[in-house]
């Protein structure tokens, strides 16, 4: 393939279809990520949080028929999600609870749910196929995708809209875009948004004026691991129809990367998460091209460092400023005096 | 003192039980998927010891002695990670930069290896020198990064492992690969960097007195130096340590830094040792295990080779279940995560005890108040 050929597809519409699908597993857990973060609990088991409902997620989809027959078809793939999404909200309820009740490190116990999110998939995965690598001898349905009508013929718009072959997206897709919306809304025109953001910049004041510091971190963890849970279902029952191993490959990590480079903010965070998954989608195509493709995976987390060191260096700049600001005032004001 | 000794006991009385308490869950979730659980698990327990056979001649033999021998390799990785940790958690720092610096020591290993031709002693010291030295600029990265600028050092970590694994990958493919190889490799290394074996029938190499010596090493650095002083003040309590004159920016760097050279060593005890080659993937997952091993060893360098010891015998229990039971070796990580999640769980002590005075009568703990006063 030729330099102008893969230029070409990059600057397309279908290219764009391709970020949007490639970021939806990014997106839901950064949005995830980010209301932990603002609750001053880093939730770092976005990523065994996803790999679980993932595979809950095939499982009961594939499955479901043979256990519980007679349900209309449409029925199992939601199922699936369901139980998918309960697997990695009791993965987080366990996080929740060892830190808040038993005093346990945040990140060691989230630490520990990766491990056993990681360890435990392949080994429920052996003992229910004989296969260590993925399910693909299950027959797992996909979550239904959704086309939007009467824009298919219009020839860019239509490509952007319903994706590079006009199938639409996956219903968990529009999903992670109205997370953005809704997570802004929850963080900023709430109440309880309002508390969980005061606990997350100063518990011991928010508890000072009444707020349930507690009650507010379990809600913050159990959001984050609804919206991890829901990134892992779209990565198993939307983007491929599958469970493989360790088949995350780190979107929960970058997720937390976005909400760093996001500013620790929703629209922000949404922007890290198009770059990466953009990054993502980049890689395949210049794979063609000869370019190396690890050179390219590179590319996110350097700028997440690059972005962690300019917001520091900004930070302690205002901090001076704003210091030296107060001393000149002071000083003044004593020489009125 | 005999306070401390009373408290070091709870706490190895601790350890024990949750370690007991996750094998017996271990166990059930084992008796769920198996048709055998017993004897998947009497391998997991007793696979790695070597067996003596005893003939009607009343010859003996030992049979074994590999799996034996994959027992120690394991622990020497475990044992060095292991130290890695402790230093970071010593500081209270955080780090899960291990995979990364291990990744870029065997890099750096594997590169003095193939291209620097030198004798046989200076070649392996001057190898181990340069994983060191990566591990160590891969590890002050982040901590230079926390101390200075304040950035997170558990997003920056992991962002590094990204790019060091990568970045080991594209140098292996573009520059380091064996052409004529099938699969994605280097060359063997010369005879002269690779670490000599001191158990034979074993891939037990003199990378058991490396870790022997680190361990030294770090003990000697917690324990009797001013770095090491530094660094166990500033994880008690930064501000004291602070106001007594020490600069926690450099130390925090510094910890990150001397953890990094020990990832670093694993990373070429993998390379120089077991593998003697670069491979694509070189044993993923394993920057994580330092941290079960640390947490086992409460961050004392004394006894980080008795935890990695005992987690390494699990680990190879584990291989040598999968082959020979129905069980896949995934298991451990299970009983890994509920070590971690029971030992990081501080306030379980209290409340059993709690719930244990609650349960006895006033005067039994009237009595033993007494007792204890």
């Amino acid at each position: 393939m030729t330099f102008e050929t893969v230029l070409a597809s990059i600057f397309s519409a279908a290219f764009i279809a391709t970020i949007i699908r490639a970021s939806t597993p990014i997106i839901l857990p950064a949005m995830g990520g980010l209301i932990s973060e603002l609750a001053g609990v880093i939730n770092i088991a976005l990523e065994g949080i996803m790999l679980t409902a993932a595979f809950f997620g095939v499982v009961v989809g594939a499955l479901g028929p043979e256990w519980l027959p007679g349900l209309p078809v449409w029925v199992y793939p939601w199922l699936g999600a369901l139980v998918g999404v309960l697997a990695g909200l009791i993965l987080t309820l366990i996080i929740a609870f060892f830190h808040l009740e038993l005093g346990a490190d945040v990140i060691l116990a989230a630490l520990a749910i990766n491990i056993l999110a990681s360890g435990g998939t392949v080994f429920i995965m052996f003992a229910l196929t004989g296969d260590k690598g993925s399910t693909s001898t299950l027959a797992s349905p996909a979550m239904p995708s959704i086309i939007i009508p009467f824009v298919g013929s219009i020839p860019v718009v239509g490509q952007i809209f319903n994706g590079e072959n006009l199938t639409g997206y996956n219903i968990i897709t529009y999903a992670a875009f109205l997370s953005v919306a809704l997570v802004w809304l929850f963080l900023y025109r709430t109440r309880l948004g309002t508390h969980l953001r005061a606990v997350g910049e100063n518990p011991v004041a928010a508890a000072s004026v009444g707020i349930d510091v507690k009650r507010v971190q379990y809600i913050a963890l159990l959001m984050s691991g609804f919206l991890a849970a829901l990134g892992g279902i779209n990565l198993s029952m939307g983007y491929l129809t599958l469970f493989q191993t360790n088949m995350t490959a780190g979107r929960g990590y970058i997720a937390l990367a976005a909400v760093f480079l996001g500013n620790r903010n929703p629209l922000g965070t949404l922007i890290a998460a198009l770059i990466f998954g953009a990054a993502g989608a980049l890689e395949a195509q210049l794979g063609t091209l000869n370019i190396p493709s690890q050179l390219i995976t590179m590319i996110p987390p350097i700028v997440t460092i690059a972005a962690l060191v300019i917001y520091n260096v900004r930070r302690q700049a205002q901090m001076a400023a704003n210091a030296r600001k107060f001393q000149e005032k002071m000083e003044s004001e004593h020489k009125v005096v | 003192m005999n306070e401390a000794r009373q408290k070091f006991s709870l706490e190895f009385m601790r350890i024990v039980v949750v370690i007991v308490l996750a094998l017996l869950l271990g166990f059930v979730i084992t008796a769920m998927v198996s048709s055998d659980p017993v004897d998947a698990y009497r391998e997991l327990l007793t696979g790695p010891l070597p067996k003596i056979t005893i003939n009607d001649n009343g010859d003996w033999q030992l049979r074994g002695i590999n799996r034996f021998g994959n027992w120690l390799e394991d622990s020497i990785t475990l044992t060095l990670l292991g130290l890695s940790i402790a230093i970071v958690f010593k500081a209270r720092q955080f780090s899960l930069g291990a995979e990364g610096q291990l990744t870029l020591g065997a890099l750096g290993a594997g590169i003095v290896s193939l291209y620097i031709p030198a004798p046989f002693v200076i070649h392996i010291g001057l190898a181990l020198l340069v994983a060191g030295f990566f591990g160590y600029i891969w590890g002050l990265i982040p901590g230079a990064l926390k101390a200075y600028l304040n950035a997170d050092e558990i997003v920056s970590t992991l962002m590094l492992n990204i790019i060091a694994i990568q970045l080991y990958q594209f140098i292996l493919t573009r520059y380091l690969k064996d052409p004529t190889a099938g699969y994605v490799g280097t060359e063997f290394f010369p005879e002269s960097a690779i670490l000599p074996v001191v158990i034979p029938g074993t891939r037990v190499t003199i990378a058991l007195f490396i870790a022997i010596i680190a361990i030294v090493a770090v003990w000697f650095l917690m324990s009797r130096t001013p770095l090491g002083y530094e660094i166990r003040m500033l994880g008690a309590n930064r501000r004291f340590a602070e106001y007594g004159g020490i600069n926690a920016k450099r130390v925090i760097a510094l910890s990150m830094g001397l953890s990094g050279i020990l990832a670093g060593l694993a990373g070429a005890h993998l390379s120089m040792g077991l593998l003697k080659q670069l491979t694509l993937t070189l044993s993923p997952n394993i920057g994580f295990e330092g941290i079960v091993v640390a947490m086992l060893a409460r961050n004392d360098p004394k006894f980080v080779p008795v935890a990695a010891l005992f987690y390494g015998y699990l680990r190879t229990g584990a291989q040598i279940m999968e082959r020979s039971s129905d069980v896949t070796r995934e298991m451990v990580l299970v009983i890994q995560a509920i070590i971690i999640l029971f030992i990081t769980a501080e306030r379980i002590v209290p409340l059993v005890q709690g719930w244990w005075l609650h349960r006895q009568s006033p005067e039994a703990i009237l009595d033993s108040a007494e007792a204890k006063g």
